[in-house]
């Protein structure tokens, strides 16, 4: 990555201070610039005011929510990658945020390991939107999208067209969560039932996963969506 | 009657002897005795003999009598007259009385239903002084004590309204457990006479009679119906009030048990973690120095792990809350029970670390409708359960078949098992097996919470032991929805 050359700033949104701290000291390990605000309003004066790559958005901010930060970016045609921070039992609200346009999320408490990776898959995302990489390798899966070949171990693995369409949406966002709306949409056209997409995703894992009931690379984020493992 | 009697002689008298005529007013006077009683039959009685003399006797259209054999026969004709009005007289008001007693007893009898079917306090009074008022036709209000002294609970008809000095003879009558008020020698100045309801215990209420100028004026027979009445009544509120008592004791019981245990639990399991990462956080920071790298590592390693668990104590606390307060709406989508499988095991990977898992699920598994948040939990926490309650490298087995319109979702582990008589209990708030296990337990609310969500979804869950005698089994069994099986082998094929 970029880093060396110019340190890749990251706006963290908390109202509070313990949260931001955590954020500020793992980020700035791994070498991002750091800014903070604890409400939507300066969050929002601070986007416009500097150069930010990335927002880490708390959804329930004193003032302005981060529903309505993420509305507002959106609504103004801004692509910066946004990943929300949200509770366990909240998944209607995860869902909204990511409905809205935010591109992950964070459950608290999280983890170091797992900021980490949100925060690598959402600036990757953003860094390939010119062209996707021509093979994905994630462990014993490999993806070529040109000759459009998908093997596991080296051996080749036969899928429908439809298994083909899902896995390649889930490789052009690997390490993000998508969820199941937003499958559908990209996969069936909308016109479908999640039953559906259920199906092939259990297809798409036997065919895939060397242990289809504990699957490694097609990860379940529960009540949302899924995610592909994307290479460290 | 008479006259109808005296036309149909006439009529006779064309081809009959007078004498026999005689016969017919006999009937006019069993028939006016039969219909309206003692005395108008016996004013019939008169009447005959007059019209029998007047009409039919010699001298005709005269009240004198000649002939002494006349006489002789209506002599006897008035004493027949007289005797078979007065028997038949008897007979019939004896058979009113008998139907009234009929009607009585019925109408006690469906009362004393009424109240045995009565759970609610308020319907058994509205019911009890409805009874009586149509009973006694009288207006009928009935006082029981409650928190604030005697309280007015009903009345029939239902606007009746008492004054002070009601009030306090109705009082007096249920202190003294004697009839006040109205009629009475206690306290005759107010507007009602009070009787108390009671049982063998005591007076349990009062109940307020009142008539059309106060007095009521109970005759003897009207007295015993109503000291029937509120005796049914009295045993009614006393069953009542009685149940109330035991639910109430019942309810603080629990209540204080839950409060003692939800402390304990509280206290120990919100602190112990704490306590563990308080520990370790200060130690790191005051003896940096004196600490090797492997035991710092040690304690870095303890603060994530206790943090982890209070993470997850504070997630079942607030299942447990959400369950309580009724807040859990179910998100019921299709899901793929594998799929859910796979994710809970994938969320519980560091606990089940030292424990071998084996999943079994049937190929054929159809798509089943749940919330996936909640059943996801569920599945967390059994498994977490088997981890806590087995050995470390034994294996924990998932288990799931299809059959009749159900899946049967298995979870098998290879602990000591249960006891068969905490099978039940254990899914009980804050209840252990053992009291030893506070130490390697984290909440006692797991099971508790696992039941609440699986019956939320519609389903059942069950413990019991394995057949071979060791370790436990947990049974999940949830419906398939309708034409959830056809459409997989649809897709499938």
């Amino acid at each position: 990555m970029r880093t060396e050359a110019l340190p890749l700033r990251i706006l963290v949104v908390d109202d509070e201070p313990a949260i931001r701290r955590f954020l500020r000291t793992s980020l700035g390990a791994q070498g991002y610039q750091v800014d903070e605000a604890e409400d939507g309003e300066p969050a929002l004066d601070a986007i416009d005011r500097n150069h930010t790559d990335m927002l880490i958005l708390d959804l329930g901010l004193p003032q302005l929510d981060g529903f309505e930060v993420i509305r507002r970016l959106r609504g103004s045609g801004s692509s910066l990658p946004i990943i929300v921070l949200s509770s366990r039992t909240d998944e209607r609200g995860k869902v909204a945020a990511l409905d809205l346009g935010a591109d992950d999320y964070l459950t608290k408490p999280f983890g170091v390991d797992e900021l980490r990776a949100r925060v690598r898959a959402a600036l990757r995302h953003r860094l390939q939107q010119q062209g996707e990489r021509p093979i994905f390798r994630c462990g014993s899966l490999s993806v070529d999208l040109v000759r459009r070949v998908v093997s596991v171990d080296g051996q080749d693995v036969r899928l429908s067209p439809r298994e083909y369409d899902l896995l390649r949406l889930l490789v052009a966002h690997s390490g993000k969560v998508l969820t199941h709306k937003f499958i559908m949409q990209e996969v069936w056209g909308g016109e479908t039932d999640i039953q559906y997409l259920r199906i092939y995703i259990r297809s798409l894992r036997q065919k895939i996963e060397a242990d289809p009931e504990r699957p490694w690379n097609i990860l379940t984020e529960t009540g949302v969506g899924y995610r592909l493992r994307a290479p460290d | 009657m008479v006259l109808a009697a005296l036309g149909v002689a006439l009529v006779l008298k064309q081809f009959l002897a007078s004498p026999n005529v005689a016969l017919v007013f006999l009937t006019a006077v069993l028939a006016s005795a039969v219909a309206y009683g003692l005395w108008p039959s016996l004013f019939g009685c008169l009447l005959s003999v007059f019209a029998y003399n007047f009409f039919f006797l010699m001298p005709l259209y005269t009240v004198t009598v000649t002939d002494p054999e006349n006489v002789v026969a209506l002599f006897f004709f008035v004493i027949v007259a007289v005797i078979v009005s007065n028997l038949t007289s008897r007979v019939r008001s004896q058979a009113i009385a008998a139907s009234e007693r009929a009607r009585t007893t019925e109408e006690l009898y469906q009362f004393s239903r009424k109240l045995t079917g009565a759970i609610d306090l308020d319907d058994l009074l509205w019911a009890t002084a409805y009874q009586i008022a149509s009973m006694l036709h009288l207006r009928v209000i009935l006082l029981l004590p409650g928190a604030g002294g005697l309280a007015v609970r009903t009345g029939y008809p239902p606007d009746d309204e008492m004054d002070a000095a009601d009030i306090a003879a109705a009082e007096h009558c249920l202190q003294k457990n004697l009839a006040t008020g109205v009629g009475t020698t206690d306290r005759p100045d107010a507007h009602w006479m009070f009787l108390p309801i009671r049982t063998g215990r005591g007076a349990v209420g009062v109940v307020g009679l009142s008539g059309e100028d106060a007095d009521p004026q109970l005759k003897p027979e009207q007295r015993r119906l109503l000291e029937a009445l509120s005796d049914q009544a009295a045993l009614a509120i006393e069953r009542v009030n009685l149940a109330a008592d035991v639910d109430r004791a019942r309810l603080t019981a629990e209540t204080d048990r839950l409060r003692t245990a939800l402390l304990t639990s509280i206290s120990h399991d919100l602190r112990t973690p704490l306590a563990s990462i308080l520990g370790a956080a200060t130690s790191l920071r005051t003896h940096p120095g004196e600490l090797d790298v492997a035991e710092q590592g040690e304690m870095i390693r303890t603060i994530q792990e206790e943090a982890e668990r209070l993470n997850r104590f504070i997630g079942n606390l607030l299942d447990m809350t959400r369950l309580e307060s009724g807040a859990i709406a179910p998100q019921v989508t299709v899901v793929d029970l594998s799929e859910l499988v796979g994710s809970a095991l994938e969320r519980c990977a560091k606990i089940l670390a030292a424990h071998r898992v084996e999943v079994r699920l049937a190929p054929s598994l159809p798509m089943l409708k749940l919330d996936v948040v909640l059943f996801e939990q569920v599945l967390f926490n059994l498994l977490d359960n088997a981890a806590k309650y087995s050995p470390a490298g034994s294996t924990i087995t998932v288990e799931a078949d299809c059959a009749n319109g159900w899946v049967e979702f298995r979870l098998l582990d290879r602990g000591d098992g249960i006891p068969v008589s905490d099978l039940e209990r254990i899914f009980d708030k804050f209840y252990r097996v053992h009291a030893a296990d506070r130490r390697r337990a984290g909440t006692g609310l797991g099971l508790a919470i696992c039941r609440g969500f699986v019956e939320a979804l519609g389903g059942s869950i069950r413990a019991g032991n394995r057949s071979d005698g060791n370790g436990a089994t947990f049974t999940i069994t949830l419906p398939v929805p309708e034409g959830a099986t056809q459409f997989v082998e649809e897709v499938a094929s």
